[in-house]
């Protein structure tokens, strides 16, 4: 609507504010989609996992050019990828153990269950607790999130193992290359062989497997 | 020229001098070369196979060979000390005396020399410890120092016992002038070596029980009871068989000198006894498994040493008294016991008892119950029959030039 | 030492391939006596100018060739510049699987019969610790079904390749020595198994050749330097030396490789990046028997563990 403009003495304008002409509708709805258009091809694009992201959402640690990561385990091709089955199913938020699908899955991570590390909208990626996402092949910025401070000692190559050289190419591994992430501890292993028992020559070694047999706490050394 | 074949006529001589003997002399010998030949055999199979033939293991890498040789060492020098004594006793015959006692202490590290040759992995390679044309490893390691003082004291030694045979042969009087400051220059060497030895054990912070300074002093004490214990005895027999005087009084005397080293000897073993009882730490473990045997973690009792280390005690005990007291030292009998006894509790003391224990436990807690194997003894045995061959031929010839029945025929 | 920087002035990556049946011809005569000359008098290897070295170098490489039927690689690589190894060894790791020790046999051509194994692991009860790590209650025996048992730790030890060695010191002859990288090396033809070392060695590291060793050719690692994997014969000690062959080119340890859980670290203490310099800065560190001042360059320290 037009706004009446005093008629000043010398025919300026008051303040010298000139309005602008009248812009056509079209002008506006076309900014708006465009703008719409930018914001969600961000957004979009921020969860592609081919094009890059921001640094300080999903790459939370960054090689420092002192040894190379190793990449991620595969996972099995059954399950990838999980939006297969997943985009069409409702979440089920309630923290139970899986016993229709997944139910072959051994889980023992202390207190947290499934929707604490999967996405809960798209389970192809993972999820720090803000709900920032994380990708599959980044999993150790996931595993920091609870497990911080284990991430200095395994970026200096005290924990966990490095291979190669200690001068030169050298590699280490993403966590769950040894801490499977469902059931991170480690399980017991069979030691290899102990080593032979010093005997005097002609001797029979009486700490040998058949002394060792009978469990009485007082035959042989430590064989227990 | 003259000396050439002089010395030339000495060594055929001598040749024949221990060919011609008694019956007892024969049997002697012949024991002496079987037990060489045994032992020699013995060896050959250990130079052919290794070290495995023994009973030693990596956690035992030192044990009857090395524990004689330690033994010997204190032989050989306590030998020589007996100068001293007949010089300030003036005993008569003093000079025989004297060249026994050289001629004893050449035996013995011609034994000590060849225990450790045998213990060695590769010996035909004991070059690369000889200097200009090996590589020893002078002065850090106690071993080279041991190779020199025992090399110097069996050079010293043979050269007066050499020289003062020689010269009788010819007939001729000895220079004292030469002889008499080596023959003194051989008292010190005759600690030195012990002490050298003892300083091989004492080197080692790995092993407390023998990481001590205590250790060298009882090895001077141990060796002044068995070097004599043995010379002794060696006299008796000489005597008996006629080929050598020397009064009683001289014989008690050295008695006498033994009960004052085995009352150091033992008051030496009481300090080590408080030191490990009054306040025992985790070294203490080796004395414990010496004299009493330790239980091992989860079981196990170990009691290997306790009955040898409990005889070796009571063997010098007994000698101690039977050589303190005057009345048992005059008697003979006792006296000859008192030896025997003295030289056997050192043997035990000083050649396994401080082997074993130093290395049991092994310096990561493990027990190995260590004993010779067949071979280890037949090569020992050996050794010594070696030994007791070499000291009886040049006391047949020593002899034989004291009697005057070997001399140089002097030309027509 | 001296020698050594020489030594790697001079030729910085020495490598040779051995020649093979040409070499052998010549020393046939000699050997066909079951006696060589040219190795009975080879001199230490401190003492041997290039040249001799590489003779040797041939020589061995065409003696392997005909003793295992395969070609070897031999070395004698000296060590880098500026660089002192350390090793660390996170015992709230160690599982006592005994991987490392079994890698350690294969890399480093070591007797199968009798046994040698250069590292040894301990098993310790949680509970023996109150008075301190006590040695004496350590098992090298142990043989449960799995590892680790519940309420034990484990501990390997091999050579510690001490600063102050007591056992380079009492070497008679000289031929073992520490390196400039701080690697304490034998020369295994200088050895006269005198076996002084072993008596002096306060944790067990070496072991001596009570036999011929046996080391079935299907077996043989071929790539091996004259100081530290070279086969031995018998009469003669050994020990751990780091990998020699692979440290000195800047790989890891055959057992820091094998270790399943990560718990042995290899670097270089001079470089503040290394992994063993940050767990010097980081970690609460350890050697054994430090009373007796050999001054280690293996330590333990305790990476911490979740539980």
């Amino acid at each position: 609507m037009e706004t009446p403009v005093p008629e000043s003495p010398d025919g300026e304008p008051p303040g010298g504010y000139t309005p602008p002409p009248h812009q056509p509708l079209i002008w506006g709805l076309l900014g708006t989609v465009a703008l719409l258009v930018v914001a969600g091809t961000t957004m979009r694009l921020a969860q592609n996992p081919d094009a890059p992201r921001p640094a300080n959402v999903l790459r939370a640690l960054p090689d420092d050019g002192k040894a190379t990561l190793a990449d991620e385990p595969e996972m099995d091709d059954e399950y990838d990828p999980c939006s297969d089955c997943h985009e069409d199913e409702e979440t089920n938020f309630t923290v139970r153990e899986m016993d229709e699908e997944h139910d072959e899955l051994e889980f023992k991570h202390g207190t947290t269950w499934c929707l604490d590390c999967h996405d809960i909208e798209d389970r192809d990626y993972l999820h720090l607790a803000g709900g920032t996402k994380v990708d599959f092949d980044d999993t150790s910025t996931l595993c920091g999130q609870c497990h911080g401070a284990k991430i200095p000692d395994w970026k200096a190559g005290i924990h966990g193992k490095r291979t190669g050289h200690w001068r030169g190419d050298k590699t280490y591994q993403p966590c769950i290359s040894c801490h499977d992430p469902h059931v991170p501890g480690f399980e017991p292993v069979k030691p290899e062989a102990p080593p032979e028992r010093p005997t005097l020559i002609g001797a029979e070694d009486h700490h040998a497997p058949e002394a060792a047999e009978v469990d009485a706490p007082e035959k042989g050394a430590g064989d227990e | 020229m003259n000396f050439i074949k002089g010395f030339f006529g000495f060594t055929v001589g001598s040749l024949r001098v221990v060919l011609k003997g008694t019956g007892a002399y024969y049997a002697w010998m012949a024991l002496l070369f079987v037990l060489m030949a045994v032992g020699g055999a013995a060896y050959l199979a250990q130079f052919s196979e290794g070290l495995g033939v023994t009973n030693l293991k990596d956690q035992l890498s030192w044990g009857f060979y090395i524990g004689n040789f330690a033994f010997l060492v204190g032989v050989a020098a306590a030998a020589v000390v007996l100068v001293i004594p007949a010089y300030v006793y003036g005993w008569k015959p003093t000079k025989e005396v004297v060249l026994l006692g050289e001629l004893m202490a050449v035996a013995a590290i011609v034994m000590c020399m060849l225990f450790v040759t045998v213990d060695v992995g590769r010996p035909e390679m004991v070059w690369h410890m000889m200097p200009f044309i090996g590589t020893p490893n002078f002065p850090f390691s106690m071993l080279t120092w041991d190779v020199l003082v025992l090399s110097a004291y069996l050079a010293v030694n043979l050269f007066v016992v050499t020289y003062l045979t020689y010269t009788s042969y010819l007939g001729r009087p000895y220079n004292a002038r030469l002889v008499l400051p080596i023959v003194f220059l051989s008292i010190p060497l005759a600690i030195g070596i012990h002490t050298v030895t003892a300083f091989l054990f004492v080197a080692l912070p790995a092993r407390p029980f023998w990481h001590g300074a205590i250790l060298a002093p009882r090895f001077i004490a141990s060796a002044f009871c068995s070097g004599p214990a043995l010379l002794l005895l060696i006299f008796m027999v000489l005597r008996k068989v006629g080929a050598f005087k020397i009064r009683d009084e001289a014989l008690v005397k050295v008695g006498e000198l033994m009960a004052y080293a085995m009352a150091v000897n033992l008051f030496l073993l009481g300090t080590e006894v408080f030191k490990e009882l009054y306040y025992p730490t985790a070294h203490s473990i080796h004395a414990e498994f010496q004299w009493f045997g330790i239980e091992e973690h989860g079981g196990g009792h170990h009691v290997g040493l306790a009955a040898w280390a409990w005889m070796a005690l009571s063997f010098n005990l007994t000698a101690f008294v039977l050589l303190a007291v005057p009345a048992f030292r005059h008697k003979t009998s006792l006296l000859t016991l008192g030896c025997v006894l003295a030289f056997c509790g050192v043997y035990i003391e000083k050649g396994m008892g401080l082997l074993l224990p130093g290395m049991t436990p092994g310096v990561l807690g493990e027990i190995y119950e260590y004993a010779p194997s067949a071979t280890e003894i037949a090569v020992g045995v050996g050794i010594w029959g070696t030994g007791a061959l070499l000291f009886t031929l040049m006391v047949k010839v020593t002899m034989a030039i004291n009697d005057g029945e070997f001399r140089r025929k002097s030309p027509a | 030492m001296s020698s050594d920087s020489k030594r790697a002035s001079r030729r910085e990556f020495f490598k040779v391939l051995g020649a093979g049946a040409a070499t052998a011809a010549v020393t046939a005569p000699t050997a066909a006596l079951g006696f060589d000359l040219d190795t009975f008098f080879q001199k230490h290897f401190r003492r041997m100018d290039d040249d001799e070295l590489q003779a040797v170098i041939e020589r061995k490489a065409a003696e392997y060739a005909k003793t295992y039927g395969k070609e070897f690689t031999v070395k004698a690589t000296p060590a880098y510049e500026d660089v002192l190894f350390g090793y660390g060894l996170d015992i709230s790791r160690c599982i006592g699987c005994r991987r490392c020790v079994h890698a350690c046999v294969e890399e480093n051509n070591q007797s199968r019969d009798p046994e040698i194994q250069w590292i040894r692991v301990l098993e310790f009860e949680r509970e023996s610790a109150i008075r301190g790590i006590d040695l004496e209650a350590g098992n090298p025996y142990y043989d449960p079904e799995t590892v680790p048992q519940k309420d034990k730790f484990y501990m390997p030890i091999a050579c510690m390749q001490c600063e102050d060695s007591p056992c380079t010191n009492v070497c008679p002859t000289g031929a073992t020595w520490r390196s400039n990288d701080g690697i304490v090396v034998i020369d295994y033809d200088w050895c006269i198994g005198c076996r002084y070392c072993m008596a002096a060695c306060p944790y067990g590291a070496r072991h001596f050749n009570w036999k011929e060793p046996t080391l079935p050719a299907d077996e043989v690692n071929t790539n091996i330097h004259l100081l530290g994997n070279a086969p031995r014969k018998k009469g003669v000690v050994e020990k751990c030396h780091w990998c020699i062959h692979r440290t000195r080119e800047g790989k890891y340890p055959a057992c820091l490789e094998a270790c399943p859980v990560g718990a042995r670290k290899f670097g270089n203490l001079l470089d503040p990046d290394s992994e063993i310099r940050q767990i010097m800065a980081t970690k609460r560190t350890f050697v054994l028997k430090s009373e007796l001042g050999t001054n280690p360059k293996f330590f333990y320290f305790f990476g911490g563990a979740e539980r």
